[in-house]
């Protein structure tokens, strides 16, 4: 089939909600269209094994490629030429988004921490925020079946809010390095829990994608398969059935309907011709990314009404969120001169540090309602251009002191939840267009006294662990409100179509479907209804092969 | 040797010329810097195009031109050499590349190269200068103990002489530059003890019994229970 002819399905976006909405789709025998607004993409073109060396300016990141040269963005970055965003007086919002086929999971950090009973009922425990209209015992099984599917490794530790995966889901995760045994050692005396990450990678073969080989930085996109993207998993599979087509270079811009409200499909620019297009399914599935999704809707022309599509509710834009952010670091002079082996392993974390703290924060000891987990760095890494921060003097001192020092410094980052507040939102800009003509979104954002709150106990209890093992600083902790991430900067920004109980206060019911469309759904990280600590795509591939399941069911009943 | 007195008077000509020299260059910043009042040239943007959004990123390649002067690079070597001289079998860092590496950076089209591009050209400038003063000779033609005895006084940060704080400035980032460009080699990997960016397949083999035991030792010497996962 061609772009041109009807499809059952029309997916706008190829990243972690668009690709596996697809593959569920054409799995079940749905002929599907995918829309994405990159170029084609696949993992062919990461530079594996290049060493630094290689890359202008040793691969340091530039305003062209802001991660570094090497990293998979295509077309992206925090700044996309002719396609700007604006952001309302007084506020900051960084919106990091990449123009490719498989999106942003070609280069994702892989961390992948499901949810647990806490996250999914926030409000029902301390009353800020909005439930979830599911429970973790709804997810549950979804999880497993993604973590299986994915390729997760980790391991179940029984934690508190910290759920353990179902039998024979995980991956064995990858052993600790010496500092991370260290770090254990520390934390251990102190009731705070170093256990193994979790992270989409693969430790053993499944299919035809191949185990972790221990090299290679997963942001420049893994041409072997162990590190998941769907680049080299949904999409491959669902084109394998011979039910999907797949349009790049298509910018979607607006949802058709027909004079009953119902969905047709939706209005595309070929980025290759300028030309304007429509694309024609039985039910249309949007994975644009959070930001761009609730553009999508907001753009979306309704007939005798102002507010856009799906938003009777008033919601779209709404509840914006990003992880909490911050980070501190040490150096631990029991770990120079440490003896060197190869610690590049699954080249990010083998280890963290989940929450801990649940038992205080409901007792009151702790003034901040909601957690944070720890991700750390501190292996012996290709040097690159940062090795000689912090030193001093010239001559042969100076290279005894690079050697001494390597591997001594340990960073820890705080990744936190965010409460949605009223000052968090977007909206169209009416007064600015990007180069096609759509006009853009425009940010408000701002954090509460609860994230800053958060920052604070971060910094502390990292001050005790790193007092514990004796390290130092390297410099003081600013003040909460400096130290704290912009907005959008974690990249895990969600929330601006909330899924709820009710066509009142959310856009989406529980499996993604708008109240107001009934062959409308939703499936990327704009549904969410909270912004728990956990990262958030795990999370998003579980509510999208959820979400599919259940638009199988109504297609196969004809209700669709 | 020059006694206490005379550098200081030397050293008040050096930034006098020195000023008038950068006169003559361009526009002068206005902002000063410390105490001294001393401002470097400004030098004008680079207009080369970048990499841009989507380059190949297995066959990767410079675009822009490069800027250094074979006079500036030749200082660059003396250098970068000085920083981090050779030893053992650790090659100096003008045998690995360094110099042409410092070309590319400063010539880079992007603001923080920029930034480093006036630190880095005014900074070579200054050293050539200052040793013209001290020793009559530019700086390459410098005994090795004399060009390093204009280092000390811009090489340590509790220890910059005063009034030479640009050039301190200078010098710390021609380090952190010497010192990244140098440990990103194979040479440089072989010298800081890094192994990686080699596949293996099976298990990640974790610490060798070696750093396994070093551990252990350390964190029980502090008290705490070793227990490796
Ligand atoms: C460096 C980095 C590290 C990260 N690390 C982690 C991590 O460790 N763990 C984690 O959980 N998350 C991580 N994330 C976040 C993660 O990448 C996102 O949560 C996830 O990719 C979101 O999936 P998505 O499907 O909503 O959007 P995307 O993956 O961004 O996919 C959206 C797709 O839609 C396309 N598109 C956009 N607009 C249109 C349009 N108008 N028409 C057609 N197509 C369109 C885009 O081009 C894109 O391909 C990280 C992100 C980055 C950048
Ligand atoms: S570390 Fe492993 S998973 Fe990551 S890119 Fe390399 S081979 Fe792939």
């Amino acid at each position: 089939m061609t772009p041109d002819d009807p499809h059952d399905a029309v997916v706008v976006g190829s990243g972690a909600g668009g690709a596996m909405a697809a593959w569920m789709l054409a799995k079940a025998g749905a002929s599907v269209l995918m829309l994405e607004a990159g170029r084609n993409y696949s993992p062919d073109e990461s530079p594996m094994l290049n060493m630094a060396m290689d890359a202008p300016l040793r691969g340091v990141g530039t305003p062209d490629k802001e991660f570094g040269f090497y990293d998979a963005t295509v077309d992206g970055g925090w700044n996309m030429p002719g396609e700007p965003y604006t952001m309302a007086e007084g506020s900051e919002f960084m919106w990091w988004r990449s123009r490719m086929l498989g999106g942003r999971t070609n280069h994702w950090a892989r961390n992948s921490f499901r949810m647990g009973e806490y996250d999914f009922k926030p409000k029902t425990r301390d009353g800020l925020g909005e439930d979830w209209p599911v429970t973790y015992e709804d997810m549950a099984p979804w999880y497993d079946r993604t973590e299986k599917l994915v390729g997760v490794y980790g391991s179940n530790d029984g934690l508190e809010n910290h759920p353990n995966s179902g039998p024979g889901v995980l991956q064995p995760p990858p052993k600790f390095r010496v500092w991370e045994t260290f770090l254990k050692a520390g934390g251990d005396a102190l009731n705070i829990p170093v256990v193994a990450a979790r992270r989409a990678i693969l430790t053993k073969k499944i299919d035809e994608r191949s185990p972790c080989y221990w090299a290679s930085a997963c942001g420049r996109g893994c041409s072997i398969g162990a590190a998941f993207q769907t680049t080299t998993s949904f999409i491959p599979w669902a084109q394998a059935t011979g039910k999907l087509t797949i349009a790049t270079g298509a910018m979607v811009y607006e949802v058709l309907l027909d004079a009953n409200g119902k969905a047709t499909g939706v209005r595309y620019i070929d980025k290759a011709t300028g030309a304007h297009k429509e694309a024609k399914g039985r039910v249309v599935v949007l994975a644009a990314s959070t930001g761009e999704t609730a553009r999508i809707l907001l753009n979306s022309q309704v007939a005798g009404r102002s507010e856009g599509l799906a938003n009777s509710s008033g919601q779209v834009g709404r509840n914006l969120m990003d992880t909490v952010g911050s980070s501190v670091s040490a150096y631990f002079p029991q770990l120079e001169g440490r003896p060197r082996y190869n610690e590049d392993g699954a080249m990010g974390l083998h280890a963290y540090i989940p929450f801990w703290d649940y038992k205080r924060i409901q007792s009151g000891e702790v003034d901040t309602p909601r957690g944070y987990h720890v991700e750390i760095g501190g292996s012996f890494g290709d040097p690159g251009m940062g090795v000689g921060g912090g030193l001093d003097g010239y001559g042969s001192s100076l290279r005894a002191d690079v050697k001494r020092r390597y591997g001594s410094r340990i960073g820890f980052t705080q990744r936190g939840e965010m409460i949605p507040n009223a000052n968090s939102f977007c909206s169209i800009d009416t007064n600015t267009k990007d180069r096609f003509g759509i006009p853009v979104l425009k940010f408000n954002f701002a954090w509460s006294d609860h994230e800053l709150k958060q920052v604070t106990h971060f910094q502390k209890s990292m001050k005790e662990l790193i007092d514990k093992l004796g390290g130092t600083l390297v410099s003081e902790p600013l003040d909460p409100s400096k130290a704290i991430s912009k907005g959008g900067e974690i990249i895990h920004e969600v929330g601006t179509a909330r899924m709820g109980a009710d066509a009142r206060s959310s856009v989406t019911n529980q499996f993604g479907k708008t109240w107001d469309v009934d062959n409308l759904y939703i499936t990327d990280g704009s549904v969410f209804a909270s912004k728990a600590h956990k990262n958030p795509t795990i999370t998003i591939m579980a509510l999208a092969m959820r979400s599919s399941d259940n638009i199988v069911t109504r297609l196969r009943t004809g209700e669709l | 040797m020059t006694d206490m007195k005379t550098l200081v008077t030397i050293d008040r000509r050096v930034t006098l010329k020195w000023l008038m020299g950068a006169l003559a260059v361009g526009q002068l910043a206005a902002c000063g810097d410390g105490a001294k009042g001393l401002s470097w040239a400004e030098l004008e943007a680079i207009k080369a195009t970048g990499v841009g959004k989507d380059p190949d990123l297995i066959n990767p390649s410079v675009p822009w031109p490069l800027t250094l002067t074979a006079a500036e690079l030749e200082i660059a070597t003396d250098l970068v050499d000085l920083i981090l001289p050779a030893e053992g079998d650790n090659p100096a860092p003008s045998k690995v590349g360094v110099p042409a590496f410092i070309n590319e950076w400063v010539s880079a089209p992007y603001p923080d190269q920029h930034k480093d591009r006036v630190l880095i050209v005014n900074g070579l400038a200054w050293l050539d200068e200052e040793s013209k003063v001290r020793n009559g000779v530019p700086f390459i033609r410098a005994e090795a103990s004399a060009q390093k005895l204009i280092l000390d006084d811009i090489a340590f940060k509790d220890k910059v002489k005063a009034g030479l704080e640009k050039p301190a400035e200078f010098f710390g980032r021609a380090r952190s530059l010497t010192l990244g460009a140098y440990y990103t080699t194979r040479e440089g990997w072989a010298d800081i003890g890094y192994i990686g960016n080699q596949p293996g397949t099976g298990d990640y083999p974790g610490p060798t019994p070696e750093a396994a035991a070093h551990i252990k030792g350390i964190i029980e010497a502090m008290g705490l229970k070793y227990t490796p996962a």
